[in-house]
C-alpha cells in the first residue's frame, strides 16, 4: 500500500511543470489534456479575476501578460535580458495604430500589421543584437530602443502625429463591438490564449529545450552542431511578434497610441513582472504581469514615492527572493508532496 | 565649423571622463553599472546645492561635487556589486538599476523635478579671426587630455595601476599571486564614479539639469565603450572624442538625430566586431 502511495507521488512528482523534469524526460510532444488544463487554469483566473476588479483593468492586465510572456521567453527561457523590449511594444502599438489610420479599420488586420511591424523589425535588429550576450545585449536593446522613441517623436512626426500620438478606433468585429468592455475582455483573453498555447508548445518543442541549452551553455550547444545565431534570432523574431501584439492589443484597448508606449523608462515593469512572478515559466510570468499591474495600479495611488519603492523591491527580489513567486509556491508544494529520495532523483 | 568641432571635442571629453569608470568596472568585474548615471547626476545637483553657499565658487564647489560621490560609490560597491561578484550578469545590471531608480527619486524628492539652469563659470570668451568660442570649453578639452595623460601615468607607474592592468588581462591570475583583487576593483570602482561626477559637474554649464539627465549620458557612455573596446583605456580616449565629433557634426545638419547617431554608429561596430561577454 506504502510502495503504491510512494509510487502515486513520483508519478504526481513527474507532472510537476518545471525546467528540470521537464527536460530530463525529454517529452516530444505535451500531452493535450495538460494544455487545456492549463489554458482552462488561466481563463479561469481572469474572468474570476474581472469582477472582483474592473473589467476595463483585468483587460489592461492580461495586455501587460502577454507583454510579460514574451519578455520571459527572452529572459526566462533564453537567458538574454533585455532592457529594451517596449521597443517591440511600441512597434506593434503603431503597426496597428497606423494600419486602423491609414489603411483599414478591421481589428484583426491592424493586430496582424502590429505583429508583422514588431516581427520585421526584430528581424532588421535582431541580426545585430543576438550576436552580444550579456550586459551588451541588454543596454544595446536599450540603445535601440530609444533610437525608436526617438524616430516615433520626431523624425516619423509626419505620420505618428509626434508627441499627440494616433486615435485608434477599430471597426466591429462581425457583430461584435470592440467598444464594449466585456467583449474587449473576451478578445484580449482569446489572445492572451493563443499566446499562452503557442509559447508552451514552443517551450516544450524540442527548440525550447535547445534555446534553454543555450541559455546554459551555449559554447556546448555550439560543439552539439547547431547554428545557435539561427535559434537564437528566430526566438527574438518571436518574442519581438508577441510583444508586438501585445502593443496592438494596448493601443487597440486604450483607443490610442502615443511615443509613452516606447518609453525607455519603463523597461524596468516587464522586468520586475517577470522576475516577481519567477522567470523561465509561463505561470510566473502570468502571475508577476497580475502581481505587478495590481501593485502598480493601485499601491501607487497610495505611495508617493513610486520609484523608489520599485528600486528597493527589485534589490530585495535580486538579493533574497530570486526564485520569485510561482518559483516559491512550487518549492513549497515540492517539498511537502515528494520525499526525500525522489528528491534527489529528481536532480 | 571650427565652432562644431569644438563643441564635439568638449563633449567628447566629457564622454571620456563618463566612460573611464564605465570602460573599467566593465574590464574588471564584468559588471554593467547603471549606478553609474546616478553618481553623475548626485554630482552635478551637489555644485547646484553648494554654488549659492560659496558665493559662486565653482572650483570649490566642483571638488565638494567629485567628494560627496566618494562615500556614496562606496556603499554602492560595497553593498550591492560586491555581493553579486561571479553571479549572472543579469541580477547586477537589475540590481545597479534599482540604485539608480531609487537615487533618483530621491534626488526628486529632494530638489524637485523642475530643469535648473547653470550659467558658464568663465564667462570669458577667446576670440580667434571672427570666431568666439568659449574659453570654458576649451578647458574641459584640455583637462580631459591631462586626465588621460595622469591617468595612463596612474596605470604604468603605480602598484595600484598596475595590479588593475594585469587584472584587466587575466583577473584569476592576479588573484593566484595571492594580491586581495576585490580591494584594487573597490578601488578603482570609486576612482571611476569620481570621474564620472566630475564629468558631470563640468557638463553642467553647457546642459540643462533634470534628475533623468543620467540615463541618456549613461547610454551614450557605454556606446563610447562598445566601440572603444571594453577595458581598453586608450581605445575609450580615442572613441570618446571620435563619438564627440560625431555627435556634434550630426547635430549641425540636424540636430535631433545627434544621439541616434552615435548609437548607429554603434551598431555598424557591433556588426564589424562582435563582443562577447
Amino acid at each position: 500500500m506504502r510502495e503504491m502511495k510512494g509510487l502515486m507521488l513520483k508519478k504526481e512528482a513527474e507532472k510537476t511543470p518545471g525546467p528540470m523534469t521537464d527536460f530530463l524526460e525529454f517529452k516530444r510532444h505535451l500531452p493535450k489534456e495538460r494544455v487545456l488544463l492549463d489554458l482552462a487554469i488561466v481563463a479561469a483566473a481572469f474572468v474570476l479575476l474581472a469582477p472582483i476588479l474592473k473589467v476595463q483593468r483585468v483587460t489592461d492586465f492580461m495586455i501587460f501578460c502577454i507583454f510579460v510572456l514574451s519578455f520571459d521567453l527572452l529572459y526566462g527561457y533564453m537567458g538574454r535580458l533585455s532592457f529594451g523590449h517596449m521597443l517591440f511594444l511600441g512597434a506593434g502599438a503603431y503597426g496597428g495604430g497606423l494600419c486602423i489610420r491609414y489603411i483599414t479599420k478591421d481589428p484583426l488586420l491592424a493586430i496582424l500589421a502590429g505583429i508583422v511591424m514588431a516581427g520585421l523589425l526584430a528581424m532588421l535588429i535582431g541580426l545585430i543584437i543576438v550576436r552580444t550576450t550579456g550586459a551588451c545585449f541588454a543596454l544595446i536593446n536599450l540603445a535601440f530602443n530609444q533610437v525608436g522613441f526617438f524616430l516615433v517623436l520626431s523624425v516619423l512626426r509626419k505620420i505618428t502625429k509626434g508627441e499627440d500620438g494616433l486615435g485608434v478606433v477599430p471597426a466591429g468585429l462581425g457583430w461584435l463591438n470592440l467598444g464594449s468592455r466585456p467583449i474587449m475582455f473576451g478578445f484580449v483573453l482569446f489572445f492572451l490564449l493563443l499566446a499562452f498555447y503557442v509559447l508552451r508548445r514552443v517551450t516544450t518543442s524540442p527548440y525550447g529545450y535547445l534555446i534553454r541549452s543555450i541559455k546554459e551553455d551555449e559554447t556546448r550547444v555550439k560543439f552539439l552542431g547547431y547554428n545557435t545565431f539561427l535559434y537564437k534570432w528566430l526566438t527574438y523574431v518571436l518574442a519581438g511578434c508577441l510583444a508586438g501584439l501585445a502593443g496592438t492589443l494596448s493601443a487597440l484597448n486604450y483607443g490610442y497610441v502615443n511615443p509613452n508606449f516606447m518609453d525607455t523608462h519603463r523597461n524596468v515593469e516587464v522586468v520586475f513582472a517577470a522576475l516577481i512572478g519567477g522567470a523561465g515559466n509561463l505561470y510566473g510570468s502570468i502571475i508577476g504581469g497580475v502581481v505587478y499591474m495590481v501593485i502598480s495600479n493601485y499601491l501607487a495611488i497610495y505611495i508617493p514615492r513610486w520609484e523608489m519603492v520599485l528600486g528597493i523591491a527589485l534589490l530585495i527580489l535580486v538579493f533574497r527572493f530570486r526564485q520569485g513567486i510561482w518559483g516559491y509556491v512550487r518549492k513549497k508544494g515540492a517539498q511537502r508532496s515528494i520525499s526525500p529520495e525522489i528528491g534527489i532523483e529528481k536532480g | 565649423m571650427i565652432n562644431t568641432i569644438i563643441y564635439g571635442l568638449t563633449i567628447g571629453a566629457i564622454l571620456y571622463f563618463i566612460s573611464i569608470g564605465l570602460s573599467l568596472t566593465f574590464g574588471t568585474m564584468k559588471i554593467v553599472n547603471f549606478a553609474h548615471a546616478l553618481v553623475y547626476t548626485v554630482g552635478i545637483y551637489m555644485v547646484i546645492t553648494f554654488l549659492p553657499l560659496l558665493r559662486g565658487n565653482f572650483l570649490v564647489a566642483a571638488l565638494i561635487g567629485t567628494a560627496v560621490v566618494v562615500p556614496i560609490s562606496y556603499v554602492i560597491e560595497r553593498f550591492i556589486i560586491r555581493r553579486l561578484y561571479g553571479e549572472s550578469l543579469d541580477y547586477a545590471i537589475i540590481a545597479t538599476y534599482a540604485v539608480l531608480l531609487i537615487g533618483v527619486d530621491l534626488i526628486k524628492w529632494i530638489w524637485g523635478v523642475n530643469p535648473y539652469p547653470m550659467s558658464d563659470p568663465i564667462g570669458k570668451y577667446l576670440s580667434l579671426g571672427g570666431l568666439t568660442i568659449p574659453v570654458y570649453r576649451i578647458l574641459i578639452v584640455v583637462i580631459a587630455v591631462l586626465l588621460f595623460g595622469a591617468l595612463n601615468f596612474f596605470f604604468r607607474k603605480s602598484i595600484v595601476g598596475k595590479i588593475v592592468v594585469a587584472a584587466l588581462e587575466d583577473k584569476d591570475g592576479v588573484r593566484c599571486l595571492g594580491i586581495k583583487v576585490d580591494k584594487y576593483f573597490s578601488v578603482v570602482f570609486i576612482l571611476g564614479s569620481a570621474l564620472a561626477a566630475l564629468g558631470g559637474i563640468l557638463y553642467a554649464p553647457i546642459t540643462s539639469i533634470h534628475p533623468y539627465m543620467g540615463f541618456m549620458v549613461l547610454l551614450l557612455s557605454f556606446s563610447v565603450v562598445i566601440v572603444g573596446g571594453m577595458g581598453n583605456l586608450n581605445g575609450t580616449f580615442v572613441s570618446a572624442f571620435a563619438l564627440g565629433l560625431v555627435m556634434s557634426l550630426t547635430a549641425r545638419y540636424w540636430s535631433q538625430a545627434a544621439e541616434t547617431m552615435v548609437f548607429i554608429v554603434m551598431a555598424i561596430m557591433l556588426i564589424i566586431k562582435p563582443i562577447e561577454i
